[in-house]
């Protein structure tokens, strides 16, 4: 089948898409994005989370028909068209909070809704909205920290 | 002074430097093997038997075969025949043989993945299934002794006489600890792009050394190691899993040679992982110890038990911590193995003194508790002044130092000796400390090149790898420092065999390996040269020999606390605060070293209350193997990590003074966990995870007959 | 396999009449994993994300009807007042990624005795309306969990939606895990009071081969509270009684031994969530009595 959908402001199209395909695989596969990272296949480890008409969902678990005229962002439209990193993306460089990395884009589109629509949160709030994103590498403690650097700069509009 | 000797003057050593690889990987652009472009890929499904042992003894491929899309289906009956069987574990389909269930039996190459997936479902496979034997049980009469052990270490080791001390002794622990089945999890499934191309084949390969895979692979295929290309610059984590090639790599090969100039694109799913990938063998170790009443230990004596898979020895090192970490006239340590139908056993992060050093330091633990004494304060009694087992003297060892720093940091002056004696909002609360020691290994055979380029740039090649510990940016502040420039002046290479050959990233020793290469290379280069080359001058160094490691010996040590809380009445368990203190010379780049400290202390937390692969003995696998169900820490699970070194200048390891950082992080905290619960609930843990059931389990009860106070 | 995507409620009811195998897919935080891993392939695929009042509710006098698709992420935030017990059962689903896919449809549709919603279903108390388009059905929650992994719904119905009676007095979920975050329960517990009929319901999660309530225990707890006069009182449950209810709950359940937990462990922790949040529903009552009573 045939699916039309916008990914990071762009029209997007794929054809000949398997019935029982994922958003995740049409991504990665079919539109050459293949930030979102395959890791589990079952929602357990949120390395393929995108926004989906703004909320954030693991696109493994989301059929490609499903997608259909809807809204789709991925870990490839956090940047600016210059290249210019987001405060999310630049607060996870100098916080120290990569480190192999294949957690780090799913993260990072965690977070940024989080921020989004909560500017400052609290550790509970942070805790709470990466709650679905494993990371075997990192021990998670820079990855908060990440994100209240991200805040923190924003808040003072830097 | 000679090219590999002498210290690097620290300029860019020391600082933290951001990661340099950061950008690709918050963008999304950074390009793991399963992402290289390779045209237009095809794709491969592994078949996996369904019995433990047994032969196959008809596979039906005609339903996979006429699935629209599939080009080619793999069995034994069909498949290359390889040049080189010797190695079970990579002479995939070979024979009808079934040593384990999950091993391959077959593959499916189609132009989609879901094709290939489908058809690789539809392949029936019939088998004279045997019986088969998969559940680590240390009472059966016919373990063996291996050779050796991992690492080339002895197998039996023993010093005075062990029984005699114990039988004398004032104080003596006699125990069983055992540790779980685990599974290393890195967050990138293994995977492979192979393509054949003129008879040559290039792997985009998820591995901890490219030219390690080259090394193995080639004789399997009958090439020259010059004939295959491994190319790796990204990888998602390896915890050791990626440290030596897999089934993966060789059915991946073979598929491709099936389709030659096309890319077959291969990765593992996560459940596939539990059965092909490598794994921490489970362990049972006995450890008896005898001490006086001070708590000076006379006698040391471990006995551990691991599994092996009955096609290819894997022999954990488990008890090799034990005869180095404390001072006692008297001891023994022995390995045995139980062969079991069971995948391979590989390494995992710390082999050996992970699983070794959870058993001793509860142990330890014990002796304190049975002595009436702190449990820092016995192990500084029985602090050695040279290596118990050689008699050298150790090149630095801040242990001490560590056990200070760490009982401050946590304010352990606050811990109640007498367990239970703590309540805080309904939890019963407790610390817990245990020692952390990991060696340093010297592995030749890097090296490096350094070419000089226009304006001061210098490009630095290398078959290094990068897992995320941090190698794109530490090894271009070693080459900065060794050339004396800065370090946007360099601009590395590794992750690729078109660069000079590079050890394994194992061992802990990735950075000083491959950073002696280059610092010998950059001084080789300013030797000819002087310190204005000329455009494309190069200069290649090795890693070559460090003659102290004949006289010293050389580990790094740290210090793990834990603050454990307990329910009471549910037995759920929370680790709101570790303190890990450490002493493991030079740290090239403090950012990148802490959060490998702070993740292996966090695996090591995931180790203590998560993680076991529980083993159905009637199917002969793994049941809980996918992330579902095989718990690794969340950042829900984990509190405050407190991570700090202790500044050590040790003149002896390498040019950098540096020890290598990547496991000794999960070595003992297991150990303090398990400690820190029972002097929260009095309840002694001995077999990891510690499950809540454990937890409720009656106060004192472990602490009968076994330890003995005369 | 064939993906249907219809546009309405009635087309979705025509096309699982039309092709009873189908599998509905909303959130697909269940289907997705069985098709990921190759555990199932159906014929067709019945879209549901497209029929928006599935993913809206309505407030009525004394119920609200939930539609099957709204996820838990919504229940979470807009529900809190209406279904206390569901909304804290809610927070407890998988991950933040999954509670604004997942809803409570799925959770019946898939009917495994782990749940989350279950619990909080069964002591709240309410009924699933299944319709096809041979009509519309309302099956009392307590007949809708048939087995393993199984329940009442025909092969042609769908599940349209959830009436959950209003709660009338306090509720409280709670679940013991191996884990922090996304977790299985080892077992779970939903208490319910009902002031309005003075009784307490109870769901138990994890700990037998469908989700059951313990009805021995709600029985036993509302007429020792009947004798004691403690609706009216609003004195606290005496321990004794509160030992008795919390025995019966471990009592109603029958684990099993898996790699989550142990049956002997499962049978303790519930009885620990029983007695304790037992303990929090009573004082979360006599804290509103006490406010009424000042006021």
């Amino acid at each position: 089948m045939r699916v039309t959908f916008t990914v990071n402001g762009r029209p997007q199209e794929a054809d000949d898409v398997w019935e029982g395909e994922s958003l995740l695989y049409v991504l990665r596969e079919r539109m050459g994005l293949p930030g979102s990272k395959n890791a589990c296949e079952q929602g357990e480890c949120g390395s393929c989370t995108v926004r989906l008409d703004g909320v954030p969902v693991c696109s493994c678990l989301v059929a490609a028909g499903q997608v259909q005229g809807r809204r789709v962002d991925t870990v490839e439209g956090l940047a600016g068209e210059d290249g210019e990193l987001s405060a999310i993306q630049q607060a996870f460089v100098d916080a120290g909070a990569v480190q192999c990395g294949f957690c780090t884009p799913g993260l990072l589109v965690a977070a940024d809704e989080l921020l989004e629509h909560n500017p400052s949160p609290s550790d509970g709030d942070i805790r709470e909205a990466l709650s679905g994103n494993l990371c075997r590498c990192t021990g998670y403690e820079k990855i908060l920290d990440a994100v209240r650097l991200a805040a923190a700069r924003t808040g003072q509009g830097v | 002074m000679t090219a590999t000797q002498g210290r690097v003057r620290p300029r860019a050593i020391g600082t933290p430097l951001d990661r340099l690889d950061g950008r690709a990987k918050v963008t999304g652009s950074a390009r793991y093997a399963y992402e290289q472009p390779v045209g237009e890929p095809v794709y491969l499904h592994a078949v996996q038997a369904t019995v433990a042992r047994g032969r196959i003894t008809g596979i039906d491929t005609e339903a996979a075969a006429a699935v629209p899309g599939v080009l080619a289906v793999l069995t034994h009956r069909n498949a290359p025949r390889l040049a080189d069987t010797r190695d079970a574990e990579l002479a995939v389909l070979q024979s009808d043989a079934v040593a384990f269930r999950g091993q391959f039996v077959g593959g499916v190459v189609a132009t989609t993945s879901e094709a290939a997936r489908y058809a690789a479902s539809l392949v029936r496979t019939t088998y004279d299934t045997q019986p088969h034997d998969s559940v680590l049980r240390p009472d059966r009469d016919d373990l063996y002794a291996p050779e050796s052990v991992n690492g080339g270490f002895a197998t039996d080791t023993e010093q005075g006489d062990v029984e005699a001390a114990l039988a004398s002794a004032a104080v003596t622990v006699d125990q069983t600890y055992t540790t779980a089945m685990n599974h290393n999890n890195p967050m990138e499934p293994h995977t492979t792009v192979a393509v054949w191309n003129d008879g040559e084949l290039t792997l985009y390969e998820s591995t901890q050394g490219v030219h390690m895979v080259r090394s193995q692979v080639a004789p399997l295929f009958g090439l020259q190691p010059d004939e295959v290309h491994v190319v790796s610059p990204f990888v998602g984590g390896g915890f050791g899993s990626k440290g030596t090639p897999h089934a993966p790599v060789v059915l991946a090969a073979m598929a491709a040679r099936l389709v030659p100039g096309r890319a077959v694109r291969f990765a593992l799913t996560r459940p596939q992982m539990f059965f092909v990938a490598g794994y921490r063998t489970p362990t049972v170790q006995h450890i008896r110890l005898g001490a006086d009443r001070g708590g000076r230990l006379t006698a040391i004596s471990v006995d551990a038990v691991s599994q092996t898979s009955r096609i290819k020895e894997f022999a954990e090192q488990t008890a090799v911590a034990a005869r180095m970490m404390y001072a006692a006239p008297h001891r023994r340590t022995t390995h045995r193995l139980a062969r079991l139908d069971v995948p391979v056993p590989s390494w995992m992060r710390a082999p050996g003194e992970c699983p070794g050093m959870f058993a001793a330091e509860v142990a330890m633990d014990e002796l304190a508790e049975a002595c009436g004494l702190d449990p820092v304060e016995l192990r500084i009694r029985n602090e050695p002044a040279t290596d118990p087992e050689t008699g050298r003297p150790f090149s630095s060892r801040n242990l001490v130092a560590c056990l200070r720093e760490g009982a401050r940091r946590i304010g352990w002056e606050r811990r109640e000796q007498a367990p239970r004696s703590r309540r805080e909002a309904g939890h019963l609360v407790g610390l817990g400390v245990a020692a952390s020691v990991y060696p340093v290994f010297w592995m030749p055979g890097s090296s490096a090149t350094v070419r000089a380029g226009a304006g001061g740039r210098y490009t630095v090649s290398i078959g290094a790898a990068d897992l995320g510990t941090g190698t794109w940016t530490a090894l271009a502040q070693i080459a900065a420092d060794a050339l004396e420039v800065p370090v946007e002046r360099v601009e590395l290479r590794i992750g690729d065999t078109a660069f000079p050959p590079a050890s394994v990233a194992g061992g802990s020793s990735g950075i000083t390996a491959w950073g002696s290469a280059v610092v010998h290379a950059a001084r080789r280069l300013r030797e000819t040269y002087g310190n204005a080359p000329p455009d494309g001058a190069e200069a290649t160094g090795e890693t070559g020999d460090n003659p102290a490691t004949e006289r010293f010996a050389m580990y790094a040590f740290g210090a793990q606390f834990a603050e454990v809380r307990v329910d009471e009445e549910t037995g759920e368990v929370r680790v709101p605060r570790l303190v890990g203190v450490f002493a493991a010379g030079c740290v090239i780049n403090p950012k990148t070293a802490r959060s490998q400290l702070v993740g292996g202390m966090t695996m090591g937390l995931s180790m203590a209350l998560h993680e076991e692969s529980h083993v159905d003995g009637r199917l002969g696998q793994v049941a809980n193997h996918d992330l579902a169900e095989y718990h690794i820490a969340a950042n829900a699970d984990v509190g405050d990590i407190d991570v700090s070194w202790i500044d050590e200048d040790d003149p002896h390891v390498n040019p950098m003074g540096s020890k290598g950082i990547g496991e000794i992080g999960i070595v003992g905290t297991a150990a303090a966990v398990a400690n820190a619960a029972h002097n929260a609930t009095g309840v002694r843990v001995r077999d990891l995870p510690i499950t809540l059931d454990k937890l409720l389990g009656d106060p004192g009860a472990g602490n009968g007959p076994a330890v003995r106070r005369r | 396999m064939e993906f249907l995507r219809p546009a309405t409620w009635q087309e979705a009811l025509a096309a699982k009449a039309e092709h009873p195998t189908a599998v509905p897919i909303a959130g697909g935080t269940d289907v997705m994993v069985e098709i990921n891993f190759d555990h199932r392939r159906p014929d067709h695929l019945l879209d549901l994300n497209r029929i928006a009042e599935l993913e809206e509710w309505e407030t009525g006098e004394d119920t609200v009807r939930l539609g099957a698709s709204v996820p838990y992420s919504r229940i979470m935030a807009g529900l809190r007042t209406e279904l206390p017990g569901l909304a804290l059962a809610s927070h407890t689903v998988a991950s933040p990624q999954i509670r604004n896919r997942g809803g409570v449809g799925g959770n019946l549709g898939t009917a495994s005795p782990a749940g989350d919603a279950h619990p909080a279903l069964l002591a709240g108390g309410g009924a699933v309306e299944a319709e096809s388009v041979r009509g519309s059905r309302l099956i009392p929650i307590d007949d809708f969990y048939t087995g393993v992994k199984r329940n009442a719904l025909a092969p042609d119905e769908l599940i349209r939606a959830v009436h959950l009676k209003k709660a009338t007095g306090p509720q409280q979920f709670s679940k013991v895990g191996t884990r922090n975050a996304m977790v299985i329960a080892v077992c779970a517990f939903g208490i319910a009071l009902h002031p309005d009929t003075r009784t307490v319901r109870t769901g138990i999660g994890s700990a037998a081969p469908t989700p059951i309530r313990a009805k021995a225990a709600e029985e036993f707890l509302a007429a020792a509270m009947d004798e004691a006069g403690l609706w009216d009182s609003g004195k606290p449950v005496p321990p004794a009684v509160a030992k008795q209810f919390a025995d019966l709950v471990s009592g109603a359940a029958n684990p099993i031994d898996d790699v989550r937990g142990t049956a002997t462990y499962r049978r303790h922790a519930l009885g620990v969530m029983a007695r304790r949040t037992l303990g929090w529903t009573w004082q979360q009552y006599r804290d509103h009595q006490g406010s009424k009573s000042c006021a």
